[in-house]
């Protein structure tokens, strides 16, 4: 047991590497065999209750693999959209960064799940960082630069902070094991009844302001919307959808050991006030946004607050909601931006006043879209609708949870102004443009003529093509699987993972 | 008055008071040098020229990589002189060195980029590192390697090199302000888990290559587009 | 110990005198220093004493506004320059009569008093430049006052005293005591506070002639005669004063007489002169390698000066510093 460990940890990484050298055809064919391969490998871990590779450096429980199922689902689907976005005769140079990048940066986001200890966490999160800044600014313009420097700077910063709470927590663990041991998450579990809890309730504050600073927790958010708005559309997904999502796990990681030593209070009210503050903020944001990837930026960090108000009640079902949130939010987040992607590339603008029509146009890929945002504001029959519905219904046991619960649902309600802007964007008929120059804020740019912006430098404006809408279909195909019935195993992969996370009501 | 005259009546007393002996040379040594690591931070919060940011950040490294020879001499520490011999080649010679070579192509020698008059900015540092003493004092920290008042300096220097790029707002400042940031958990580190160099001098070396690989490609990249290493420039992305 | 045992209190009048005689030759040294450093022969390095020679012949001039403060100021100044060798160690290791009187904080204000009472004699006059200067030299002597008195807390929480004589004690009693960050600290801020205190590069140029960046000596202008003498010789002895402490207080108390024997103190004598001297030296190299910060960038030097101090105490009270 641990090859399939082993395997995922070294096929992307060896296609990233080739994938600098390879022509454009073969890295795309790379990508989509190394994604699919990386995802069965995922599957087949759910059944299993662990997995150790490397002497014990590599291992997953059922709360890694939840994550890791995330992360190759998102990579499998995100590489057929690109094989659809990036045609191969575009700028050379521009595919083979973008292939080489896309692969490390998967590459990187599957090791956080997969290894084992704090130490390794955080190299294999601060690999993700510097992959995808480079990812962000690969466009080269004048916004795509600035955009990566915010996400750098600040990443980089909350990084640090994060490898602070890791050392501190290693002091913590001193007590225990001496002043030399490798700090691997069973050990310390085990421990971390004995740990001081002076110094756990600090690593655990420096770990929520370091990785949420990552994950887009307000007010650590301020970078996120910048990054998924300049990034290629395959980059957003995968920042969106799986790079938030690892954030999230490895704080996690940090609220297992907290839980442990603090007992869960300390824990969830840090939680909740990151949560809550998220999901009003981002809810207050949404009605302002001109810019479709912005938009569904915002809602991210919408969705960021509610898995850690979620988290916050700590219950079994809530718990479970959340996990199921995680996966769900990335099947309907890649869609999305997919379908943004496939609007852009045809529109030739991210600035929904100018973009109308778009069924007519994308007779596919319109029309998802649609359905994909109306998941994200959490309709059934889809997924988040599931796993909102647990989370509020977790919350709701626990009379003084009933409040952040109420708050969760109105916020959740605030993003049908999400559905309202897409299908504006999608159903009004083409001729009917409004004039120009009504725009609210920050207009002189963003209504540039369309001619003059620029399509993406790798491929010429393709309308929509079948891998796109492959890509669409597949992420909405395990929204509404997740929304209608969750597979058996599934729902014993999240039953356990609840169970790790000290859920046990 | 009657103080006085009994001063002057009866004259000296034979031998000052006995004081306690203070702290060891090796406490104290290790201290003063946590401190110019501080201090140096301090200086970069001032200094005009990118190029003097360059030096001042390659001085601290260097500072760092003493204090991590002490430590690992008086601790017996093999493995902390490889993480003091990687840094020096690294933080010392070869980060700088790139940074320098960036700003020779970048042709901008003088930035003055303080966001606050320099003597708020100090102010404002003493305060936040006061507020770092203060909250490191409350933790029950024992250091097997060096005394734990080192412990509230390196987080000291950790909020010091925040203030650095809140407040200076060109390239340069920030990008040294972060690498700062990496020497101050370095202190920490250290000081906590000096039993363990290997893995964590391993991510802290790993993270400050990476990094300088990235803001270097970036650094480039803005003056590239800008013709300015200020970052005052970069505020199209809003709300 | 054979030879002649002194008493304390002739000792204590040694101090004083030592201060009050030595002071003009340290000042003429220091300047032939400069000079040389400068690549000029330099003047005398007795011509301080013939300079306040010359002047204590010449008749005093009173601007039409002056009042008795304009005579008073120099006088008082005088007085209290003469007291504060009282309360440091000078020549010897150990206190002397009266050395109590004061600690380094009432050493401060003794000295504060005199350069207030110069500002006000300086003010009285009437003349543009010397009321210019003695503003200025209020507004930034109370700016450097924060770090004296960040210097005084480090030397109490060290000794338990704010004595100066046990601050020295307490150096000369082991290496790792005098090694310890917040003295080491302690001492390059109190170096720090004589630089701006004694008139020097980067705070001021010193004996220069005319200029809008000047403070201290423009306080001096409007005085003449035995008046103009006193505070030259006044400001001699507050330089070598701050020497003083600088050496036998923080960097270097050793050297100072450890017995009564006059030839000990006598001893002690040219080794305070060797060490006073050597401040002036890196005082002198200093003025020869900086440019004069601009009048409104000072308080950044006042800022460094006082977080220095500040983290003196810092370390010392909140960690075992």
């Amino acid at each position: 047991m641990g090859w399939e460990l082993i395997v995922v940890m070294v096929v992307p990484l060896v296609v990233g590497l080739a994938s600098w050298w390879t022509p454009a055809k073969l890295s795309r064919v790379l990508s989509l065999a190394s994604g699919l391969l990386s995802f069965v490998l995922a599957l087949t871990l759910i059944p299993a209750r662990s997995a150790t590779a490397l002497s014990g450096w590599l291992r997953v429980d059922a709360l890694s693999v939840v994550f890791m199922v995330t992360v190759a689902f998102l990579y499998m689907t995100t590489a057929v959209f690109a094989a659809g976005d990036l045609r191969p005769g575009g700028d050379k140079r521009y595919l083979r960064r973008f292939f080489a990048g896309f692969n490390l940066f998967a590459w990187a986001m599957l090791m956080a799940t997969a290894v084992n200890g704090f130490a390794l966490l955080w190299v294999a999160i601060e690999i993700t960082t510097i992959i995808s800044a480079l990812l962000v600014a690969i466009e080269g313009t004048d916004t795509a630069t600035e955009a990566a420097w915010k996400y750098v700077v600040i990443a980089s910063m909350g990084l640090g902070i994060a490898l602070f709470g890791t050392i501190v927590l290693y002091e913590a663990g001193t007590v225990v094991f001496g002043s030399s041991y490798e700090p691997f998450y069973s050990e310390l579990l085990r421990a971390a009844g004995r740990f001081s809890p002076e110094l756990v309730r600090l690593s655990f504050v420096l770990a929520v302001l370091g990785f949420g600073t990552k994950m887009g927790l307000v007010p650590l958010h301020t970078w996120l919307p910048d990054a998924h708005s300049e990034a290629p559309t395959a980059v957003s997904a995968l920042l969106s959808g799986a790079l938030l999502a690892v954030s999230f796990y490895a704080i996690l990681r940090f609220y297992q050991v907290s839980i442990r030593t603090l007992g869960p209070a300390f824990p969830r009210d840090i939680l909740l006030g990151f949560g809550l503050a998220s999901l009003v903020l981002s809810s207050l944001s949404l009605a302002n946004q001109r810019d479709l990837k912005r938009l569904f930026a915002y809602s991210s960090i919408e969705h960021m607050g509610v898995l850690a108000v979620g988290m916050s009640f700590s219950t079994r079902i809530a718990v479970v909601g959340v996990l199921l949130h995680v996966l769900a939010h990335a099947a309907a987040k890649s869609t999305a931006f997919f379908g943004a992607g496939s609007v852009t590339n045809t529109f030739g603008t991210k600035d929904m006043r100018r973009i109308r029509g778009g069924t007519a146009a994308l007779p596919w890929s319109g029309p998802m879209l649609l359905l994909a945002v109306l998941g994200l504001s959490a309709m059934p029959p889809f997924g988040l609708f599931r796993s909102e519905f647990l989370i509020v219904s977790g919350g709701l046991t626990d009379p003084k949870d009933a409040v952040a619960a109420v708050l969760l649902v109105l916020g959740s309600a605030a993003t049908l102004g999400l559905s309202w802007f897409a299908s504006q964007t999608m159903l009004t008929p083409a001729g009917r443009r409004p004039p120009s120059g009504t725009g609210v804020r920050g207009s002189s740019e963003e209504l540039a003529p369309a001619e003059a912006c620029p399509a993406l430098p790798g491929s010429p404006p393709a309308r929509s093509s079948a891998w796109i809408v492959a890509a669409m279909a597949t992420g909405l195909g395990a929204l509404a699987l997740l929304g209608v019935h969750p597979p058996g195993v599934l729902s014993g992969l999240l039953e356990r993972a609840a169970r790790e996370l000290g859920a046990l009501r | 008055m009657l103080r006085l005259a009994t001063l002057w009546t009866a004259g000296v007393p034979a031998v000052a008071p006995a004081f306690s002996p203070g702290p060891s040379r090796y406490s104290s040594v290790t201290e003063a040098i946590t401190l110019v690591v501080l201090l140096t931070e301090f200086a970069m919060l001032r200094a005009g020229l990118s190029r003097s940011q360059v030096r001042l950040y390659a001085f601290q490294s260097f500072a760092v990589s003493v204090l991590a020879v002490f430590v690992a001499a008086n601790n017996g520490i093999g493995e902390l002189y490889a993480v003091a011999i990687l840094a020096f080649v690294l933080k010392v010679v070869v980060v700088p060195a790139i940074l320098t070579r960036l700003l020779r192509d970048a042709y901008v020698g003088l930035v003055a980029s303080h966001r606050l008059r320099v003597a708020t900015m100090v102010l404002i540092a003493i305060v936040v590192s006061v507020l770092a003493f203060i909250v490191i004092k409350q933790l029950p920290i024992r250091s097997p390697s060096l005394p734990t008042a080192t412990m509230g300096i390196a987080c000291a220097v950790i909020l010091v090199s925040f203030l650095l790029v809140i407040l200076r707002s060109d390239v340069v400042s920030q990008a040294v302000g972060t690498f700062s940031l990496g020497n101050g958990i370095d202190v920490a580190n250290f000081i906590i888990a000096a039993g363990l160099p290997l893995i964590l001098g391993v991510v802290l070396l790993f993270d400050l290559l990476v990094a300088a690989v990235v803001f270097g490609l970036l650094i480039r990249a803005h003056h590239g587009r800008a013709r300015t290493l200020s970052t005052e420039t970069l505020e199209q992305l809003r709300g | 110990m054979a030879g002649i045992d002194l008493t304390p209190v002739q000792i204590q009048v040694f101090q004083v005198l030592a201060i009050v005689v030595l002071a003009p030759l340290l000042s003429g040294a220091i300047e032939h220093l400069e000079g040389r450093l400068q690549g000029r022969r330099g003047p005398r390095i007795l011509q301080p004493y013939y300079d306040l020679a010359k002047l204590f012949r010449k008749e005093t001039l009173l601007p039409e506004d002056a009042g008795w403060v304009f005579v008073a100021g120099p006088l008082v100044a005088f007085m209290c320059y003469l007291v504060v060798p009282l309360l440091i160690p000078v020549l010897t290791a150990y206190p002397l009569p009266l050395g109590f009187m004061g600690d380094i904080l009432g050493g401060g204000f003794i000295l504060g008093l005199a350069g207030f009472v110069v500002a006000l004699a300086a003010a009285q006059s009437g003349g543009p430049y010397a009321q210019l200067g003695s503003s200025r030299s209020m507004t930034f002597g109370a700016l450097i006052e924060p770090s004296m008195l960040f210097i005084t807390f480090t030397v109490a929480l060290v000794t338990t005293t704010d004595l100066p004589y046990f601050e020295a004690a307490a150096s000369r009693a082991s290496l790792g005591q005098a090694v310890r960050p917040a003295h080491l600290l302690a001492a390059v801020a109190f170096f720090l506070v004589v630089l701006g205190d004694t008139g020097r590069i980067p705070v001021e140029t010193h004996a220069s002639t005319l200029e809008f960046g000047m403070i201290d000596e423009a306080r001096l202008l409007e005085h003449s005669g035995p008046l103009l003498a006193l505070l030259k010789w006044g400001s001699a002895m507050k330089q070598m004063i701050l020497y003083t402490i600088l050496v036998n207080v923080f960097v270097a108390p050793w050297g100072l007489a450890g017995s009564r024997a006059l030839s000990a103190v006598l001893l002690a004598i040219p080794v305070l002169m060797g060490k006073a001297f050597g401040v002036g030296v890196v005082f002198a190299v200093i003025d020869n390698s900086f440019s004069k910060l601009r009048l409104f960038k000072i308080t950044e030097f006042m800022a460094g000066a006082f977080l220095l101090a500040a983290l003196a105490v810092v370390v010392l009270y909140l960690g075992s510093g």
